[in-house]
């Protein structure tokens, strides 16, 4: 890939990381470039900590060993002070949209700007609409969370994400309960701000066809390492038993369908009569 | 967790007690950061304070109205219902102004308090504050412990208000006490700092620190389940109950 001989440095950079969760090795030595102003794509099965990953990005979450480098700065290193200046420049997509019960829908997606600047109330208004007329949900800018359903709950929370035009924004999946016309809308909204802002995107995501139409670059997660990345066009067809057996949806091959278990027979108790 | 030693019910209480005290210390150095939020601490004072004003008053003109009806024939055995208003008076200013107050807060404001950061929790919400950089201990715990600060004192001076006033109701207008002997006699034997300051404001602030922190704290770290939810809002009535009674001996014994 020639883009990534680009001369800028990576926007975040993650060099060895390792991370064991409940004596599970989620991250074993990872490493991985999200390049500026570039949408790129990560796919894996499920459980493989995918969203894990997002929340070492934003400093939720620390890992054992490694480096986290984010628009230069390590960010497990960082005081509370630094990583809290370091988020607002950065906007998130929950998995399963967050938004705050307590107010409505333009309330949501204005709190970051309440809380962060003393603009007048018509600039947030502007910017507010502005926002939530892209996602298409300007007319529910009065209703409660509790009112929508699922699908318009998550581009609330991606207009939400968005709201102060960040460097980088972290999509947890978010084609997920998205109508066909909400799918390409969304899709349309990502190649924007990243076409006309270059915001830098970061998309967890399983839909192959959708990540084709936005992302510049594929990486494929499993067993705590990058297994294969590439141009998202052509990674299915690149050859290697891990895109063949994931994109093919095989259940048998390198990446495990199974949580680890112990013997599936001893655990039904048949393992006496295997004996 | 498994890996933790196995605790009693002893350790166990001990260890939950040292953890709500450094999760004080928290949100006292969150104070000055929440200073930003003094809206949000305004909008939960009415949700805590202004909400419970109707159980609170109820409650405190029925237990005025019992206490002046037992007074009633008890002191008129010795012929002394004269002295009914000095005891309504002081037994409510004293003890269950501050006490009951207390008790009906924890259950009115306090478990809703719990459930709903429980469940801001439970939906991420907390951790999308974060994500968004705004602290949840200053924004979200901070306002919350204050209110209820700040709410029990008020809301006790009202019980109180509204007992005496069910006192004299059964007492006087219906029993049929003196009007002047009523008032006399409990302004000539109640004492402001004795008693009023040390009910209303000594007592009922202690007990708003106390049932506060409990639910906010039984909030802030209970499990993100439904279950673990539901627990924790129990735990706030059973934990606020016990400490509201034992603090007020405690405070009783050291200030009478
Ligand atoms: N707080 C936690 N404590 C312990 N283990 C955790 C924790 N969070 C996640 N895990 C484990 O980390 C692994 C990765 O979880 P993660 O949520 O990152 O998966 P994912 O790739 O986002 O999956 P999905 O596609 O289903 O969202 C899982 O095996 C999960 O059991
Ligand atoms: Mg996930």
């Amino acid at each position: 890939m020639t883009t990534f001989a680009a001369p800028t440095e990576p926007l975040v950079r993650i060099r060895g990381l390792t991370t064991v969760l409940n004596g599970k090795t989620i991250f074993d030595a990872l490493d991985l470039d999200i390049p500026r102003g570039k949408v790129t794509a990560i796919m894996g099965p499920s459980g493989t900590g995918k969203t894990t990953l997002l929340k070492h990005v934003t400093g939720q979450m620390r890992g054992d060993a490694g480096q986290v480098l984010v628009d230069g700065q390590d960010v497990p290193e960082l005081s509370r002070e630094k990583l809290f200046a370091l988020r607002e420049k950065i906007g998130y997509l929950f998995q399963n949209s967050a938004l705050l019960t307590d107010f409505d829908v333009f309330e949501n997606v204005a709190f970051p700007l309440r809380q962060h600047t003393q603009l007048p109330e018509v600039l947030i208004r502007n910017i507010v609409l502005t926002k939530l007329q892209a996602v298409g949900l300007r007319g529910a800018a009065g209703l409660m969370p509790a009112e929508l359903s699922g699908g318009m709950a998550r581009r609330v929370a991606l207009a939400r994400a968005i709201v102060f035009d960040p460097m980088l924004i972290l999509y947890d999946e978010p084609f997920v309960g998205l109508d066909p016309i909400a799918l390409s809308q969304v899709l349309k909204l990502i190649r924007t701000l990243n076409e006309t802002l270059g915001i830098t995107s970061v998309l967890v995501a399983h839909e192959l066809e959708a990540i084709k139409q936005v992302a510049d670059h594929v990486y494929l997660i499993a067993n705590g390492k990058v297994v294969a990345q590439g141009d998202p066009k052509t990674i299915a067809e690149d050859g290697s038993p891990w895109t063949r057996q994931f994109f093919g949806g095989a259940i048998d091959g390198p990446v495990p369908f199974q949580y680890p278990a112990d013997d599936y027979a001893q655990a039904l108790g048949l393992a006496g009569a295997r004996a | 967790m498994s890996a933790q030693p196995r605790r009693n019910v002893v350790t166990n209480a001990l260890a939950q007690i040292g953890e709500a005290g450094l999760f004080l210390l928290t949100l006292l150095a969150a104070v000055p950061r929440s200073l930003r939020h003094v809206r949000e601490t305004v909008r939960q004072l009415w949700f805590v304070g202004a909400m419970s004003l109707t159980i609170i008053m109820v409650c405190g003109l029925f237990v005025g109205m019992v206490l002046g009806l037992q007074l009633y024939y008890v002191l008129s055995i010795f012929g002394g219902t004269a002295a009914s208003g000095t005891v309504v008076a002081i037994a409510i200013y004293r003890e269950l102004g501050p006490v009951v107050t207390a008790l009906l807060f924890a259950g009115r404001a306090g478990t809703s308090v719990t459930a709903e950061i429980g469940l801001m929790r439970a939906t991420d919400q907390l951790a999308a504050m974060e994500m968004m950089a705004v602290d949840p201990i200053a924004y979200v715990a901070v306002p919350r412990y204050l209110a209820g600060l700040i709410a029990m004192p008020l809301l006790c001076a009202v019980f109180c208000a509204l007992g005496i006033f069910g006192g004299h109701l059964v007492g006087v207008t219906w029993l049929g006490i003196d009007n002047g002997t009523f008032w006399s006699n409990m302004t000539a034997t109640v004492d402001v700092w004795k008693d009023v300051v040390n009910g209303i404001l000594v007592k009922s602030l202690a007990f708003g620190a106390v049932v506060s922190l409990i639910a906010v704290y039984q909030g802030y770290t209970t499990p993100p389940t439904s279950e673990g939810v539901a627990y924790a809002t129990t735990r706030t009535v059973v934990a606020s109950s016990i400490a509201i009674l034992a603090l007020d001996f405690v405070l009783t014994a050291f200030l009478m």
